[in-house]
């Protein structure tokens, strides 16, 4: 392993810059920066700095569920194909302790500076005669919330420490006893993973607007973190293609096909899911549901709504149908580029409104991304890359000894 | 025996690896007309015979398109035009309550016209076709991989294509009647 592993981190370390580093400490300084807005902020009672930070928090994080999912899905299902970029999704899993060290900004906001800044509901004293409040009061509670929080990041680290470091062991011994047990822990991760998605969805970005139902939200934030990941692994998979990089000759045109063909169909799955949520409060017309979608037709939300269908859904669908806009990988770099932009957007679009600028006339924080976003944006995507490459340099860049690797090295797309 | 009542020449190939190689060496060679048989799909064929890709998508997107249009026009026709009708206040014609029937005809017109693409494009239903008459053609639903070169290629010539066959490894070479 030793000698290995000083192969492929010399492969890191040979570039002019030490970039895990840069990265890391760009990423503090400007996470920094963003804390220091969402903090202050909050002391103003002003949300919006810290809501930046949660739209980027919430970017992240379905990028970490997302691969999560993807690498659980590849040994739940016995995949061969995707044995290549595999190593990829997995160094992706390694952003949740980061993730969780941002989360606890959130924490200490809500219970330390203003209670009801994000979550309007943990603010009791304001809320306890709501009667929507105090019917949904068995869920929405401190405790529940707390134990919440801390189960979803201990599974999340748990269950992506474990895949990791089994996938890796496999690299040394080449024995399948490593594929047995990522198998029984993806079946059971699973189940989790998909639970705690849905409840963190629930909790961290949903509950903001205590008032509402929505029983597809769970899913859609499934979907939408699906898109997320399939685009960041053709990312990070071309950027290795690039220039001779690791990955030349292991990945090729069939994973990028079959990765575009995944982006296809979750493209396809995020649209109806998210319309059918649209599509069950428009035709029941319930001012207890319609109001959320009333809220995001004000201003510049109804160019956010349109942008996502004819951006995040329409176009990307079309020009995912063809089969050159799949295999070429300056096109797949510009889909990709493009569904991360308006995931993204989908993302301000879910969080932001929520947050009313009059409460009790349902108007809606205005759209604009605010300086305090991009410095978030900056920070935890710094700390997550940092992340990223620190677990890049320790492994192979394929799992070597995977007993489906052959069959992904010869992987025929067409 | 005279050309037009010959279809071809069928080689046999000891395993997929062999039947690769020797399509590679057919679509060098510049062949049009021949084709592989096959008792499973082998991945790679495609690229090793140098086929283009499949024309089926191109009738399932107009068949989408037109299951899409004609889901569009029925519900407008029925509910905004015909016979304009208030259902739990929702105006005649929206493109958001009658989506679903718009995008399920889309998906049924573009699998149907999927399915009539590929019957289309492969010429059937045909009840038979020369390579039948081969000996051990039920070997080729089992064990046999076969070339067959067909005698309408520009390039083939009874002796030559003979010679060609049993150069790039074929066994059991034997003429087809058409």
């Amino acid at each position: 392993m030793s000698s290995e592993a000083t192969t492929s981190g010399a492969v890191a370390a040979s570039g002019k810059k030490n970039w895990p580093f840069l990265c890391g400490v760009g990423g503090l300084v400007f996470l920094a920066i963003a804390i220091f807005g969402a903090i202050s902020g909050a002391m103003d009672h002003n949300a919006r700095p810290a809501y930046g930070l949660l739209v980027m928090f919430t970017f992240y994080l379905s990028i970490g569920l997302g691969m999560l999912l993807l690498n659980l899905i590849h040994h739940v299902f016995g995949a061969g194909w995707s044995t290549v970029p595999r190593r990829q999704v997995e160094h992706a899993t390694s952003i949740f302790p980061v993730l969780a060290g941002v989360f606890a900004v959130f924490l200490i906001i809500t219970y330390f500076i203003d209670n009801g800044l994000i979550w309007k509901w943990i603010d009791f004293e304001k809320v306890k005669d709501d009667v929507l409040y105090t019917k949904k009061s068995w869920y929405l509670n401190n405790t529940r919330f707390l134990i919440g929080v801390v189960v979803c990041f201990a599974g999340w680290i748990f269950l992506s420490h474990k895949m990791r470091s089994y996938s890796a062991a496999q690299d040394k011994d080449g024995d399948v006893k490593w594929t047995n047990k990522l198998v029984w822990w993806s079946a059971v991760g699973v189940i989790f993973t998909a639970l705690t998605l849905s409840m963190a969805a629930i909790d961290w970005i949903k509950s903001i607007e205590f008032h509402w139902f929505s029983t597809m939200f769970g899913v859609w934030f499934f979907a939408a973190s699906m898109r997320a990941a399939l685009a960041i692994t053709a990312l990070v998979c071309l950027y290795q293609v690039y220039k001779n990089g690791p990955l030349t000759g292991l990945f090729k045109r069939g994973h990028l096909y079959d990765l575009g063909c995944l982006m296809l169909a979750f493209t396809v799955f995020w649209a109806y899911i998210s319309f059918s949520q649209y599509f069950l409060i428009y035709n029941a017309n319930i001012p207890e549901e319609t109001f959320w979608y009333n809220m995001r037709e004000q201003g510049a939300w109804w160019w956010v709504s349109m942008g996502l269908i004819f951006g995040h859904f329409l176009f990307t669908f079309i020009y995912l149908l063809f089969y050159r806009n799949k295999v070429k990988a300056s096109r797949m770099i510009f889909i990709s580029v493009w569904i991360l932009c308006f995931h993204m957007l989908d993302l301000y679009f879910n969080i932001l409104p929520s947050k009313r600028e009059n409460y009790e006339m349902f108007v809606s924080y205005p759209f604009y991304i605010s300086l305090w976003d991009i410095a978030a944006f900056l920070g935890i995507g710094g700390l997550c890359a940092w992340s990223f490459m620190r677990s890049w340099a320790k492994t192979q860049v394929i799992p070597v000894k995977d007993p489906r690797i052959s069959e992904s090295l010869h992987h025929h797309g067409r | 025996m005279s050309d037009n009542t010959t279809y071809g020449l069928a080689a046999d190939f000891e395993n997929p690896l062999a039947l690769m190689k020797a399509a590679e060496k057919c679509r060098d060679e510049g062949f049009k007309s021949w084709d592989c048989i096959t008792p499973f799909p082998v991945h790679g064929l495609d690229d090793a015979m140098g086929l283009k890709r499949s024309k089926v998508p191109f009738f399932t997107f107009i068949g989408g398109s037109i299951g899409f249009c004609t889901g569009t026009f029925i519900a407008w026709y029925m509910n905004a035009f015909d016979y304009p009708l208030i259902v739990g206040g929702k105006p005649f014609f929206s493109p958001v309550f009658p989506f679903p029937v718009m995008y399920e005809l889309t998906i049924l017109l573009a699998a149907l016209s999927t399915i009539a693409g590929m019957f289309i494009l492969n010429g059937l239903p045909r009840h038979y076709h020369p390579v039948m008459k081969a000996k051990n053609f039920a070997g080729t639903t089992d064990d046999i991989l076969r070339i067959t070169i067909e005698a309408s290629d520009p390039l083939y010539d009874s002796d030559k294509t003979k010679a060609f066959l049993h150069e790039i490894g074929g066994t059991n070479i034997q003429e087809l009647e058409d």
